[in-house]
């Protein structure tokens, strides 16, 4: 009779942890492209040439969408040259996507001295960060692919330095 | 007869133990997974833009239109971004003169106004008929302090031009999406 009773309650916790992963699962939701299919996109740098995302597999590869028009873009960027600086070496590579017209994006990395591969993605890009989860739309948008080619950070609004710092330590 | 009664007992501790052994179970199994959840808008809480810059119209005459931008706390347009338009007859609207905002310095831009709270805009007609209909066509862009910013936004509302001498006509707004049930 006890021994029942245990398989019954075990039974319902297996259950119940199935339900609460399922409820997980359905908040992230939104987020839905994967890593693989990231890699798989194309996109022109400033003058034109395409370069595939797939050229940085391997690496810890930080995607970050952002525009001219996004002053908390343009705020984080700083940030970035410098983690590209001191972490490139061990593998850490940048790559920004602009929702904006190649030459004021342009512009605006030069002047800043980005050190890391500005791609252009116009308006279309938007709808690219749409299918990685940035369900509104807003920018900065930032998706983090570990070496091993998985999505490890989907990230509205600026990145926090420690978690970058985090990722760093985690994945190289 | 005791049977029973252990029986029935043994099913009401059952009943008793389901909920709690459920919840503790369905925690534990959120717990595990939550730190790999980073639907980023849910941690943010950011509006969508038709709910954080809401748009509201009339005609005050047949010769006026009157916009309504409704800005929700934490938020702010950039008064250069501002264009309106009447659609498809372009030239119907008469030239417009944006209220001065308030002056943010921007490191890349240099200053740049901005509107928060409520800005009203007049908007002179060159040509509209009394009792006719039309679209006015609002393109806009904003931010939230949280530290994102949406991209170029449109909203479009059709208002109806009241008659020679009449009252101005109904305020009309630009519905705001529902948000999902589960949100």
């Amino acid at each position: 009779m006890l021994n029942r009773r245990r398989v019954v309650f075990a039974a319902l916790a297996v259950v119940a942890i199935a339900a609460g992963i399922a409820a997980a699962l359905q908040l992230r939701e939104p987020a839905g492209m994967s890593g693989e299919t990231l890699l798989a996109v194309s996109l022109p740098d400033p003058s034109g040439q395409a370069q595939p995302l797939s050229r940085w597999r391997g690496k810890l590869l930080v995607v970050n969408f952002w525009a001219t028009w996004c002053a908390p873009c343009r705020e984080e960027m700083p940030m970035f040259v410098k983690a590209q600086d001191e972490h490139g070496a061990r593998g850490l590579q940048f790559v920004g996507i602009a929702v904006d017209d190649a030459g004021k994006a342009d512009a605006f990395a030069k002047e800043i001295g980005v050190n890391y591969p500005t791609l252009i993605g116009g308006y279309g890009a938007m709808e690219l960060s749409k299918a990685l989860g940035n369900s509104l739309m807003a920018l900065p948008f930032t998706v983090v692919v570990d070496p091993s080619g998985r999505i490890v950070l989907r990230h509205l609004g600026p990145v926090k330095p420690a978690q970058l710092e985090a990722l760093v330590k985690r994945s190289l | 007869m005791r049977k029973r009664a252990l029986a029935e007992s043994l099913r009401r501790r059952l009943r008793e133990a389901c909920a709690p052994v459920a919840a503790a179970a369905s925690l534990v199994g959120f717990v595990a997974i939550a730190p790999y959840i980073d639907a980023a808008a849910a941690e943010l809480k950011l509006l969508p833009p038709d709910e954080a810059f809401r748009l509201a119209a009339r005609a005050l005459d047949t010769r006026t239109l009157e916009a309504n931008y409704t800005i929700a706390p934490g938020y702010y347009m950039y008064r250069d971004k501002i264009r309106f338009a009447i659609e498809p007859d372009s030239g119907a609207l008469g030239e417009v003169v944006l209220p001065p905002g308030k002056m943010k310095s921007d490191e890349f831009f240099g200053n740049v106004e901005t509107y928060r709270d409520r800005v009203v805009i007049r908007l002179p007609l060159a040509r509209a008929a009394p009792g006719q209909t039309l679209t006015l066509r609002a393109e806009s862009q904003g931010c939230a302090d949280a530290g994102v910013c949406y991209p170029p936004h449109l909203q479009r509302v059709t208002l109806p031009v009241p008659p020679v001498d009449g009252k101005p006509g109904p305020i009309v707004e630009v519905a705001v999406p529902k948000k999902p049930w589960f949100r």
